[in-house]
């Protein structure tokens, strides 16, 4: 199978010589959605911006098909990658179908103009994401979920062959949790690729093709949901207060639970 | 708004924009203080001087061409700044930055009346003729130089790690505003006791669309069409600033080139603007919001109805002080900081939930 994405020995430093990521080694294929899990501050999101081409490595380096992604101007790299981020820092006043034409920008010509094959493109891409309907309201007028959809959608409108997520599932009711993840795991059953980084263990076990655990900058292992999502493994990185357990059949998607025992009952 | 819906209103507005400039155009040729002239009049000089037909006789001929250049400044003066303002409240994705509140008229100025102090130097021999006809593109050039180093300055300071601050550059346009306001008085003290002098820099101070000539005009809209010629290159990019910067690399846009782009363009048309006419503040700023209103915040029609609006919202004030004021009408600085400073109190009003999140 051959890898859409690649990370050899990537190292990164925030200013000030914080530590990000130190000698990552990790492959994403067509057609796999590869969940990257760990504790808050492990370097999952410095590590989806270095993907994206957002950063600069400090050691080692990203390949996109096996070619350097440094090599990539910034609107052929669009065309291959499509990022989504967890929220935008501002949100534009401007419709859905409107923001979603933007993911078309690296398609464009020297002036700038959406062709109709763009705007057929932005349609399908809103349709796929379940927001036809929608496509005249304003983001402003959309629901958390709404938005993350349209956020899925703009990098559906890309046409990029890698889907790079950033916590898709946050401040989401769990029925649009599972829809989003249902959607992006729809996607990569289409060929595409997705690194999704998470902290939702058990909507990455259902999901998942693999899950890599990244701690301190490091990736601790990668696995099946039932290679990772053990005491073994993820006690040493999340702690003690973690309840282990499958439904009968599902023994490969195995879930976990917070659950501190001095207060569950 | 749809995309169809957003280019149908932005048609209309822009079509009714261009005939209110007709009007106003020719209302301006038509008023002044040397008296009424009739429309035929104007007409026929207007084609006197592109070489078709007689001049008009006696005075006529020149009151009209200075009422002309009058017009076509101020029309260049108004594009400018709006275009200026919607550049800027792009890059910055906020819509209270304009070139006079991040401190780029003040660099202008200051600019223009140091330019204005070295082409006359200080003492009894100034001309302001020499000053306001043969060296134009001193001025201009100082003034654009000014403007930029200004644009750069404040950008500098309220950026940091890349992101830039919203509050932080508006307090840095204040301070801004307050040293180059501070060399700026220096330099009027300097040429206090020369009056030619004095009246030259005063005029730049205020705003002045009187006496303006041929080369004014030519500089101003070679600046303006410079400045204009971005906009293809930055309209769509800055649409995708939306969502952040950070967002817009993800999506494929050259955020630094874009950036330093649009700043450079804002700098050329403010800069241009100031060095030709003086300071005209809140053009820049009321402009972009009133077409905003109508037609959307995309800046593919935001940005070219910016230069229309601009040029019309000016051009109408300036013509309709003149039919009620008469002989005393008000500086356009001075005029502009009326109408402006209260839309600038009421924006805030409008926005304290957002500022006071930032």
């Amino acid at each position: 199978m051959v890898n859409l994405l690649e990370s050899r020995g990537l190292a990164f430093e925030y200013p000030g010589g914080i530590r990000a990521l130190d000698g990552v080694d990790l492959t994403c294929a067509a057609g796999e959605l590869l969940a990257v899990i760990g504790p808050n501050g492990s370097g999952k999101t410095t590590l989806l911006k270095l993907f994206a081409g957002l950063l600069e490595p400090l050691r080692g380096e990203v390949l996109l098909e096996e070619a350097s992604l440094a090599s990539f101007s910034a609107r052929e790299r669009s065309r291959r990658i499509a990022v989504v981020p967890q929220f935008l820092r501002s949100l534009p006043d401007m419709t859905v179908e409107d923001f979603v034409v933007g993911g078309r920008y690296g398609h464009l010509g020297l002036w700038k103009q959406e062709t109709p094959r763009d705007w057929e493109v932005t349609r399908a891409a809103l349709a796929d994401a379940d927001l036809a309907e929608l496509a005249d309201r304003l983001l402003l007028q959309l629901s958390g979920g709404q938005r993350q959809r349209v956020l899925i959608a703009r990098a559906l409108a890309q046409e990029a062959e890698v889907l790079l997520v950033d916590e898709p599932s946050n401040s989401l009711d769990p029925e649009h949790q599972i829809r989003v993840f249902q959607l992006l795991a729809n996607l990569t059953g289409e060929g595409r690729g997705a690194v999704v980084v998470t902290h939702d263990l058990n909507l990455a076990s259902q999901f998942a093709t693999r899950l890599a655990v990244l701690c301190e900058g490091r990736v601790r292992i990668i696995g099946s949901a039932a290679e990772v999502l053990r005491r073994e493994v993820l006690e040493p990185v999340y702690g003690p207060d973690l309840r282990y357990g499958s439904f009968p059949g599902s023994e490969d998607h195995p879930f976990v639970l917070p659950w501190q025992e001095a207060t569950g009952r | 708004m749809t995309v169809s819906r957003r280019v149908r209103r932005a048609r209309a507005l822009g079509l009714t924009l261009l005939l209110l400039l007709l009007v106003f155009a020719l209302l301006g040729l038509r008023v002044g203080s040397a008296g009424d002239r009739s429309l035929a009049d104007g007409l026929q000089g207007v084609m006197a001087l592109v070489g078709v037909g007689e001049p008009l006789e006696g005075h006529g001929q020149v009151i009209l061409e200075l009422r002309l250049w009058r017009v076509l400044v101020t029309i260049g003066v108004g594009a400018a700044l709006a275009l200026s303002g919607g550049l800027l409240q792009g890059v910055f994705r906020n819509s209270l930055a304009s070139p006079s509140l991040m401190g780029i008229s003040s660099g202008a100025m200051l600019g223009a009346s140091i330019a204005v102090l070295l082409v006359g130097g200080y003492g009894p021999d100034l001309d302001v003729q020499q000053v306001a006809g043969s060296a134009p593109i001193l001025i201009t050039v100082f003034g654009f130089l000014g403007a930029l180093g200004a644009a750069f300055l404040v950008t500098l300071l309220a950026s940091r790690g890349g992101h830039i601050s919203v509050p932080t550059l508006l307090l840095v346009g204040i301070a801004i505003n307050a040293c180059f306001g501070g060399i700026l008085a220096a330099v009027q003290y300097l040429s206090l006791q020369d009056f030619e002098m004095t009246r030259a820099v005063f005029a730049w101070t205020f705003g002045t669309l009187q006496d303006r000539s041929p080369y004014h005009v030519m500089l101003l809209l070679l600046c303006l069409a410079l400045a204009a010629l971005t906009i293809p290159f930055v309209a769509r990019e800055l649409d995708l600033f939306a969502g952040g910067e950070e967002d817009a690399r993800a999506l494929g846009v050259n955020t630094s080139a874009v950036k330093l782009l649009a700043v450079v363009a804002a700098s050329l048309a403010a800069g241009a603007a100031v060095a030709v006419a003086g300071q005209i503040a809140f053009v820049g700023l009321i402009v972009p919001h009133m077409v905003r209103l109508v037609t959307g915040s995309s800046h593919r029609t935001l940005l070219p109805l910016c230069l229309v609006a601009g040029a019309v919202f000016l051009l109408g004030a300036d013509v309709l002080q003149r039919l009620w004021l008469g002989d005393h009408p008000l500086k356009p600085g001075v005029l502009m900081s009326l109408v402006g400073g209260p839309f600038f109190l009421m924006l805030l009003v409008r926005n304290r939930k957002v500022i006071q999140g930032w």
